[in-house]
């Protein structure tokens, strides 16, 4: 079947992602340390959800749980029907690169391939398209957030804005039904930060599910809905109020 | 057109591309080393094999006195023979540019047989007629004569004669005559008897029917030859019968061969250390990358079919230089090899399976190398993976600084000591190579020291100078007299011999050996003892051994009761001590036994010691002893420098020793690569570290020094690790070399000397190996390096 630019072709207000009785343990030398404790969530398709806290609540723990990047000590997770828990972690793979698109920080783009190939470096993983089609999507994908004139250049050769537009095309490469960022304009200036949080707002509303990490004032008021974290625990969770 | 990941493995290897080029070349050398091993051992392995079936070897010589037509027909007559032929043998004088040179003369009933030891002429008139010499290709530079020239030839005391180089033959059943010191040549029976000698054969030699018969088999076939030979009324008086299908030192070089090999698999080995250095840096530095493909959705097979792939590249890229280096260094080695054994190399193809062979591990030493830090990357968290840093800061080098405070050294000494230490598997694998190569190096400098050390221990139990063979045997006292007034002797004994064979239980004639008797108390001869005991004055039918017959008979052990066929007579002895002789199998007896036992009292043999052993003064007196038996109308066959046949043998040794020290060699350029690969390493994980120095005011020369320093720590660490481990190697070498080259005792002695040169020269490959980093190191902008993440 192939793949719509975007992951909007299902039906909102399904249940997306399910996390329930969440714990995540770390030994440490002086005991063990409870990232996240007994987190229950629910979040429905074409949500754009704003997870906060402080520096250590267990943000980027629960972001790394539903990008089956890290597993959980205790509880259940499903997304999109699937149960993470019992997948091996080449099945994690797979599924990852079928589900989830993860937009970092820092970008990550690979410094060796170009923007496009950076892009097209997901479906050449997943094997999800026809290697003919690979690079019309991801110059689709770049035309589509902007930066396509970049497509041939190299990560060091581009901003620090084209580089995370472009780090949100090749998170959207395999159509994932989600996607997460993590402090994804930690590193951008306030305008470029604004840019890139519209961006991720007209996807959301073309239906795509967007999970966000941040800390930042500014990119909250984006969101449809706000999760607040503090020692480990959803201590808020809130329909967001747009000003 | 390539995907993403197939481009971006091609685009690290760019990146990287210094470091990879090092670790191409470092495993391209150590191919090249083992190929060239494998190339040369392929060629020569068919010649030896092949070439040498060809000729149709003899399969037993006979000393039959008056080989005629009637006992050839006899002999060819015998359902186990396929061909047989008469031959003599005589020894003469070569004089060429002032000196004399012993010329080994055959005669043949039929030059142009092709049906037994076929004999080859490579350039001139073949066959040589009456009048006319063909000289083996191996002696022709020996003997100082050339194609169409002529040679000065003398039997015994008759006078000397001129006789053309009519042609240039090849017999691959000689020895290379260069490496013996001796002339071979090819006459016929009327030449012989122009020189002075008999023009009747004295040897019968026979190729059985049946090629797969063993040593064993053909010495029935030998005995029943023998026996052929007595009801015909002629006297037997030596059954030589070689190990079958076998060239004499093919085994001996195909174990040299294998002991190289051995090296070459090692000197694989240690640049498999390098990949491995090579692909845990590469993969450290994109740990964060492998964990950003996973969360991309890579599978562990995915990534590491990429990191496996490149492995397989630096492979190919090694195989594509190592392959025909190999093959342009294998030939010449092979020729040199072929000329070892006096074959000639036909064809310079190498086999297709030889080139398979090396491509294939070419391809998977690398890959096989890259296994466990590839799968160890892989298999990393993905969460783990996507926070590293990239860039591993060990603590241990700090832990070391801690501990080692040497007094008067500054702080970046101090630190480039520490730093040495810091990532300690890949330092461990650095120092390993270097110290393989410092081992092997060190063993072959220890081996030279040993093969001299034990030839002076050879031939130090001879005490004369000159050996002068007699044709006909004289009586002793007599010939003693006569070299006794010569100016220059001080001392002169004869040498009783004889040839026997050990009888063996079923009665059938072992290998053949030469017995030999001198005088109780003789100061001739002081033997090296190494089992049991010399013989006694009250001692009578006692043997003293050689190892090299040993090797031959393994049941000759002192306290044995052997019996021994001279002179077709079987007689008792019980051996009472082994002795080190050097290649040669003889055994020793009491004079008066022996004298008894063969039913004579002459010798053929007269040892001469000199007062001057210097080579010069030898010749001279040679010549001097000649002219008075010349005047005494008493003959000389032919006249022995032992200091030559010194010589020759030891060269002859260390040139084979010269061979396994290229390996070390190639170990140490290897060890040298993977050194450089290592620093460069360290200075790129410390980039920033270095930016940091330099921003607080350290100098090029300050940063160079410190890297120079930590190259020249694991310089010295591999220096001193290489000497025990160069222990086993010299103990190891000097075990197959003793078992290889011609049971010549090797004990390892231990070259002082070689273990200093090794220290100089690892220092400076430490300097060569540190140049590019430190180079470098100096070259980054502070502001780059600082921000280096």
């Amino acid at each position: 079947m192939p793949l719509t630019l975007f992951a909007n072709n299902r039906t909102v207000a399904e249940c997306l992602i399910s996390l329930r009785g969440i714990g995540k343990s770390y030994p440490t030398p002086t005991g063990t340390f409870n990232a996240l404790t007994d987190v229950d969530l629910s979040v429905r398709r074409g949500e754009f959800i704003a997870v906060v806290g402080r520096s250590g609540s267990g943000k980027s723990t629960l972001l790394n749980l539903l990008g089956g990047i890290d597993r959980p000590s205790r509880g259940e997770i499903v997304i999109d029907g699937e149960r993470l828990n019992g997948l091996s972690e080449n099945a994690l793979s797979v599924w990852r690169g079928r589900s989830i698109g993860f937009v970092f920080q820092f970008f990550q783009l690979l410094p060796t391939l170009t923007a496009a190939e950076n892009i097209m470096l997901p479906m050449d993983f997943g094997n999800r398209l026809d290697s003919r089609e690979r690079r019309p999507r991801a110059l689709a994908l770049l035309d589509r957030l902007g930066v396509a004139e970049q497509a041939d250049k190299l990560p060091a050769a581009l901003s620090g804005g084209q580089q995370q537009r472009v780090a949100v095309a090749r998170a959207l490469a395999n159509a994932p039904a989600i996607l997460l960022a993590d402090e994804p304009t930690g590193n951008l200036d306030s305008r470029t930060s604004q840019g890139l949080l519209e961006m991720l707002s007209d996807l959301v509303r073309e239906g795509q599910t967007v999970l966000m990490v941040t800390h930042e004032r500014a990119a909250i008021g984006h969101a449809t809905r706000v999760v607040t974290l503090a020692d480990g625990c959803i201590v808020d969770d809130e329909a967001a109020i747009h000003a | 057109m390539l995907s993403p990941r197939w481009r971006k493995m091609l685009r690290d290897a760019w990146l990287h591309k210094a470091r990879t080029v090092l670790v191409v070349l470092a495993v391209a050398t150590a191919m090249i080393g083992a190929g060239a091993l494998l190339d040369a051992w392929a060629l020569v392995q068919r010649v030896t094999g092949a070439t040498y079936r060809a000729s149709h070897p003899v399969s037993a010589t006979l000393k039959v006195e008056g080989v005629d037509e009637a006992l050839l027909a006899a002999v060819r007559a015998l359902p186990e023979i396929s061909a047989a032929r008469a031959r003599s043998r005589v020894f003469a004088t070569v004089e060429t540019n002032g000196t004399r040179i012993t010329a080994e003369l055959h005669a043949l009933e039929n030059f142009d047989a092709q049906d037994i030891g076929k004999l080859e002429s490579t350039r001139g008139s073949w066959p040589p007629r009456d009048g006319e010499i063909a000289i083996e290709k191996s002696a022709l530079e020996l003997s100082g004569a050339a194609l169409g020239g002529s040679i000065s030839l003398t039997f015994a005391s008759n006078p000397a004669r001129a006789l053309r180089v009519s042609s240039i033959a090849h017999d691959v059943s000689l020895p290379p005559g260069w490496m013996d010191h001796v002339v071979y040549g090819f006459v016929t029976p009327a030449t012989m008897a122009e020189l002075g000698a008999s023009s009747s054969f004295d040897e019968l030699q026979f190729v059985v029917r049946d090629t797969t018969l063993n040593r064993d088999a053909v010495r029935r076939v030998a005995d029943k030859v023998r026996l052929l030979s007595e009801c015909q009324g002629k006297h037997v008086s030596r059954v030589d019968v070689p190990v079958p299908g076998q060239h004499a030192h093919a085994a001996q070089m195909d174990s040299l061969m294998m002991t190289q090999g051995a090296f070459g698999l090692l000197t694989l080995l240690v640049a498999s250390f390098l990949i491995v250095n090579l692909m845990t840096a590469m993969l450290s530095g994109q740990a964060r990358e492998i964990g950003v493909m996973k969360t991309l959705g890579a599978r562990v097979g995915q990534i590491a079919a990429m990191y496996f792939a490149f492995a397989l590249l630096l492979g190919l890229l090694a195989s594509s230089i190592a392959v025909p280096a190999a093959i342009a260094i294998g030939r010449p080695y092979a020729a040199l090899k072929a000329d070892m054994l006096n074959f000639s190399i036909d064809g310079y193809a190498i086999p297709w399976w030889a080139i398979a062979l090396q491509l294939l591990v070419g391809c998977l030493l690398p890959v096989a190398a890259a296994v466990a830090p590839i799968m160890r990357a892989c298999r990393r968290p993905v969460a783990a993976a996507l926070h590293d840093p990239g860039i591993v800061v060990a603590g241990g080098g700090f832990h070391v600084r801690r501990w080692i405070t040497i007094p008067g050294i500054g702080r970046p000494l101090q630190l480039s000591i520490g730093n040495a230490f810091r990532q300690r598997q890949r330092m461990m694998l650095t120092l390993l190579a270097l110290s393989a190569g410092g081992a092997v190096y060190v063993g072959a400098d220890n081996l030279r020291n040993s093969v001299r050390a034990s030839v002076d221990l050879l031939f130090a139990s001879q005490r004369y100078d000159i050996v002068l063979r007699l044709p006909d045997p004289q009586d002793a006292a007599a010939i003693e007299a006569i070299a006794a007034p010569v100016a220059g002797v001080e001392r002169v004994q004869g040498l009783a011999s004889v040839s026997a064979h050990v009888a063996n239980v079923d009665g059938m004639p072992g290998s053949a050996f030469a017995l030999l008797a001198l005088p109780d108390g003789s100061p001739m001869l002081i033997p090296t003892i190494t089992a049991g005991r010399w013989l006694k004055a009250s001692d009578r039918a006692a043997l003293v051994v050689s190892r090299a017959l040993v090797k031959d008979e393994s049941t000759l052990v002192p306290g044995a009761s052997i019996r021994l066929l001279i002179e077709g007579r079987s007689t008792a002895w019980t051996i009472v001590g082994i002795v080190d002789t050097g290649p040669q199998a003889l055994a020793y007896a009491p004079l008066p036994t022996l004298d008894e036992r063969r039913g004579d009292t002459r010798v053929s043999s007269l040892l001469v010691a000199g007062g001057d052993s210097s080579a010069a003064s030898t010749l001279d007196l040679i010549a001097r002893l000649r002219a008075a038996f010349d005047r005494a109308g008493v003959p000389v066959a032919s006249s022995q420098f032992v200091g030559e046949t010194r010589r020759a043998f030891e060269d002859h040794l260390l040139m084979v020793v010269q061979f396994l020290g290229v390996m070390g060699w190639v170990m140490i350029a290897v060890g040298g690569m993977g050194l450089a690969s290592t620093m460069s390493l360290a200075v790129l994980e410390r980039t920033r570290e270095i930016g940091v120095m330099r921003a607080i005011g350290a100098r090029h020369a300050t940063i160079t020094r410190m890297i120079q320093a930590e190259g020249i720590v694991i310089a010295v660490l591999a220096w001193l690790v290489a000497l025990p481990l160069s222990v086993p190697v010299s103990v190891a070498l000097a075990d197959a070399f003793g078992k290889v080259m011609f049971t010549v005792p090797t004990h390892v002695i231990p070259d002082a000397g070689g273990v200093f040169r090794w220290l100089l020269m690892s220092v400076l490959v430490s300097v060569v190996a540190c140049a590019w980093p430190s180079r470098r190191a100096t070259r980054i902008p502070t502001a780059a390096a600082l921000n280096y993440a």
